[in-house]
């Protein structure tokens, strides 16, 4: 080819390829490919609905609308009408549609076979070995509920008490040392705070995030502050850490881990020097003992009080000065962790709300009914909570109990959720045969011997009795709005189902029943709540108790060691970080914060101070020995927030189960924390921890 | 950035009372289902992590016990002037509909980042990975929001879904698509937030309740002082808040515009 002719080809096959589509459509192929990835998610289309339920997971029992889509639920969203949460919604339960499809749910009933793998079984098989066991086991069978506000506690007591066991427990939580504070000091029924009425609150609890009826505590908070205009309630909140709570509140009292009890006998201090005496306890009486508790008080001054809690005077005394001005104040106490709280600090708590006459007042401490029970032979709601599971399972691990041949454990992940030494895991591996019923595979169930997958709240019949921390009686059903995921079932079907199997006699036929029962005792309309969903409220008629000052348990419990300069452990819930039944939500595991987590460590926030006496700067490694002798590594973030010598750590991490969301990830706070017994209660608690620190 | 901001009749702004604030998440659980955002392992790293709400952790950075925390929650500003708008290079993002949101189009973005480097808000996330929904989490997809893909840049819209559901359903009953009532279209965030933190609404529009919260004298806009006229308006009664929302030499107010060089 000569010269001419090379270039009239060039040329004649750059114009054909500039005409030709080519180049074009090579171009259009390498940007749709470079930005297209190998699984390409199809949105469902189809009609939707917007269908009230509640929240089973969500210790709130937050009411939301289930937004479906040709039957799927793709959102759950605050429901305005559920006069309960009043459109509030936890960041746990605006994760529920997405949580309900989570790679850590349970789709099939699991056995585990002896090399100590779980194999998928069918129904059929599970429901007759769960029979075969359960009626072999006589009356050895125990049962564990993480869940207090359901009717199935009903069921599986009953169960028990057929067999002749009694071994029926909680999960610990609030309720149960402010349970036996409450009825220390006289209280009957059940504890409950009228939050939504009151105009000044002292929370030694995290109120906002995870105490109580949280979603409705929200929801109060909402409308006592309304935006561009003045507030009509004063948030007092005492604590060791700026955390949710602090942020929402017009005063922090920051305080040592474990102080709370003194820092509310320096209030009553302060109360009682401005003439609050108990005598003004509008409904009648005086207790008599008051000269007693004012003595105990009197010890109290706000010099002893700042020196023992770490509580700057000014703050201690302008406390006390808006509890003293406000109309409807109110005292409320519990514990960081959520569990684990002793009695004291409620008794403490209790105690300023009757120098304040605040029992039985409007925005003070109710009085609520015990749930009623309608299943024949089913253990009392006071009776389970006087309970504590952990000296059933302390007692078992150290062989003063038998181990229980067949042990439920229902909603719960007790393995995850208590300390070391409570000897849960020697229980379940002492016990004959193990059953987790559960939806997500949690660290529990890597235990159990069968695990059966059971419904969300929206996906089955269950319902909602009020929950601790609530101000009034309320009743929801949870109603199943979409199919259950996979093969799980109702756990309380299954419960019944097996009552009947091992003839145990319960006066309900099914769910529906058990809950049109409820309905009935109530006097609330059934039908409409089935198919509208709607929510039961009622304020509380329960007779008004003689409270009386319970001094000789407050001096025990005040007899035990403060915590010195030395670090201290210091817990925050979020519940964005889920429960131990849920674990981290997907949908939620962006809200962890990298003053959280910091890629597999937990991360330690403290002041400048403490990490200066530590000798250790932002960023740094840091080798945490706990009392009883676990260590974690974790990063250090300074956080002026926190109170000196105190080293927080979020809960909710150090998970081994459940999914890649959760597992691998920091440390569980719990497992720093070691048991120790209440001076003058006996109640097991824990939820801080002498630290011992070094540079890592 | 645009010389000129771009007025619209109808102007969708949200006010965030971040002394009503807990920092609780909800709004970002909220707006990643409602806006099919994928879910993240790594949650915790914010580098790698894509959000279209991200909420901040804010300090009066005093040392213990005068210690203050609040939390601000940060979408898109929605900018009058939008400086991400002025820089792309193919129109995948502008602002130019009624209502004054600015438009994200990611099939149209071809990842060259510009605007992420322009926006001064970080408000701008790059899928550097496949998003993945893993096991049968994509079952929870909302229909109303596709999913994005590898390589391009993505961006709060304040639900536009809505606003554009809202106004058909204004259209079925004969009502004005350009006159909504207060309340009738509202952000997943705002509906979400369990502490009533968010409002919003139609700045413009007097029957709507954030036209007279963005008259509050406690109410700041972020770095009001670049002139973006960001259409998200926060409000403080905490000064030092309000100072964190720009960056005031010591020695100038609150409030206190920002002084021409020379």
């Amino acid at each position: 080819m000569d010269r001419r002719g090379f270039l009239k080809f060039a040329a004649g096959g750059t114009a054909g390829l500039v005409a030709s589509p080519i180049i074009w459509n090579t171009l259009y192929d390498a940007v749709y490919w470079t930005q297209n990835w190998g699984w390409i998610p199809r949105l469902k289309k189809g009609a939707g609905e917007y269908l009230p339920a509640v929240s089973k997971i969500c210790p709130s029992g937050t009411g939301f609308l289930v937004r479906t889509v040709a039957g799927t639920p793709v959102r759950t969203i605050g429901d305005r009408n559920n006069p309960v949460t009043h459109g509030s919604i936890t960041s746990l339960a605006a994760s529920e549609a997405e949580l309900r499809v989570s790679p850590s749910r349970i789709k099939k009933p699991l056995l585990r076979s002896a090399d100590g793998a779980y194999n998928a079984i069918a129904w059929a098989e599970a429901e007759k070995l769960l029979k075969a066991k359960a009626a072999a086991a006589g009356k050895s069978v125990a049962a564990i509920s993480g869940d207090p506000t359901s009717c199935t506690n009903e069921v599986l007591s009953a169960i028990l008490r057929a067999k002749g066991s009694k071994d029926f427990y909680f999960m610990p939580d609030e309720e149960q040392p402010a349970l036996a504070a409450w009825t220390s000091m006289g209280g009957r029924g059940r504890l409950g705070y009228d939050i939504e009425n009151s105009d000044c609150i002292l929370a030694a609890a995290p109120v906002l995030e995870s105490w109580g009826v949280v979603a409705g505590n929200r929801a109060a908070f909402n409308r006592h502050h309304p935006v561009g205009a003045p507030s009509t309630q004063k948030l007092i909140y005492a604590g060791p850490v700026q955390n949710n709570t602090a942020a929402g509140a017009d005063l922090w009292l920051p305080i040592k881990p474990g102080t709370e009890t003194i820092l509310m006998l320096g209030i009553a201090h302060l109360l009682i020097k401005a003439g609050r005496n108990a005598a003004d306890f509008e409904h009648g009486y005086t207790p008599a003992n008051f000269k007693e508790f004012a003595d105990l008080a009197a010890e109290y001054t706000p010099e002893k009080v700042c020196a023992a809690t770490g509580v700057p005077a000014q703050r201690l005394e302008a406390a006390a000065a808006m509890l003293l001005d406000a109309k409807a104040p109110l005292a409320i106490a519990g514990s960081e962790l959520g569990s684990g709280g002793g009695a004291a600090p409620v008794m403490a708590a209790l105690s300023i709300n009757m120098l304040l006459g605040r029992i039985g007042s409007k925005g003070g401490v109710v009085c609520l009914p015990d749930h009623a029970n309608v299943v024949k032979g089913a253990m009392k709601y006071s009776e389970i909570m006087a309970r504590p599971l952990v000296s059933y399972t302390q007692d078992v691990a150290s062989g003063k109990k038998p181990a229980p041949a067949f042990l439920f454990i229902h909603a719960a992940n007790p393995v995850y959720a208590l300390p070391s030494d409570s000897g849960m895991k020697q229980t379940m591996q002492k016990a004959g045969f193990t059953v987790a019923v559960a939806s997500f595979f949690s660290e529990t169930c890597a235990e159990a011997d069968l695990v059966l997958p059971a419904t969300l709240g929206m996906e089955a019949f269950d319902d909602v009795q009020t929950p601790y921390g609530s101000g009034r009686i309320t009743y929801a059903f949870a109603r199943p709005v979409v199919k259950p995921f996979g093969e799980a079932r109702p756990a309380g079907e299954l419960y019944i189902a097996l009552a009947q199997e091992l003839d145990v006699q319960l006066g309900v036929k099914d769910m529906p029943d058990l809950l049109y029962q409820h309905a009935f005792a109530l006097g609330t309309p059934f039908r409409q709540m089935m198919e509208k969903g709607t929510v039961f409220t009622a304020d509380s008629a329960a007779p008004l108790p003689k409270m009386k000052f319970n001094v000789r348990s407050l001096k025990a419990a005040l007899s035990a060691a403060l915590p010195g300069d030395a670090p201290v452990l210091a817990p925050v819930v979020v519940l964005g970080l889920g429960t131990a039944a849920t674990s981290v939500p997907p949908f939620a595991a962006k809200t962890v914060t990298d003053y959280q987590i910091c890629g597999k460590y937990s991360v330690a926030q403290m002041n400048g101070a403490t990490a200066a006496s530590l000798g250790v700067r932002d960023g740094d490694g840091l080798r945490l020995t706990a009392e009883n002798g676990a260590t974690a590594e974790v990063i250090v973030s300074i956080f002026e927030g926190v109170m000196p010598s105190s080293i927080s750590l979020v809960a909710g991490l150090g998970h081994t189960a459940f999914d890649e969301f959760s597992r691998g990830k920091g440390t569980s706070v719990v497992s720093l924390t070691g048991i120790t017994r209440e001076p003058g209660t006996n109640l097991p608690v824990w939820g801080t921890a002498g630290l011992k620190a070094a540079r890592a | 950035m645009s010389a000129e901001t771009k007025e619209f009749k109808i102007k969708w702004g949200m006010v965030i009372d971040i002394d009503k604030c807990t920092g609780c998440g909800a709004c970002m659980v909220a707006c990643q289902a409602e806006n099919n955002v994928a879910p993240a392992a790594v949650g915790g790293n914010k580098l790698r992590s894509l959000n279209w709400l991200t909420v901040f952790r804010l300090s009066n950075r005093k040392p213990f016990p005068d210690h203050e925390v609040a939390y601000l929650p940060r979408p898109c500003m929605q900018c009058g002037k939008p400086s991400c708008v002025a820089v792309c290079p193919v129109i995948a993002t502008d602002k130019r509909e009624e209502g004054g949101i600015v438009s994200q189009i990611p099939p149209r973005c071809i990842g060259c980042r510009y605007c992420m480097a322009s926006c001064p808000y970080h408000a701008r996330y790059f899928n550097w990975y496949d998003p993945k929904w893993p096991g049968d989490l994509s079952q929870a997809l909302t229909p109303d929001v596709s999913t994005r893909m590898r390589g391009v840049v993505e961006k709060c819209s304040f639900c536009h879904h809505r606003f554009m559901k809202a106004q058909e359903l204004a259209v079925s009953q004969g009502r004005d698509p350009y006159d909504l009532p207060d309340g009738a279209y509202i952000t997943a965030c705002t509906e979400a937030c369990p502490n009533g933190a968010i409002t919003f609404g139609d700045v413009n529009n007097p029957k709507h309740k954030v036209h007279e919260l963005i008259k509050s004298p406690y109410a700041f806009r972020l770095l009001e002082r670049l002139g973006t006229d960001p259409q998200v308006y926060y409000m403080s009664k905490r000064e030092w808040v309000r100072r964190e929302g720009d960056n005031y030499l010591e020695n100038e107010k609150t409030g206190e515009p920002l002084k021409k060089l020379g």
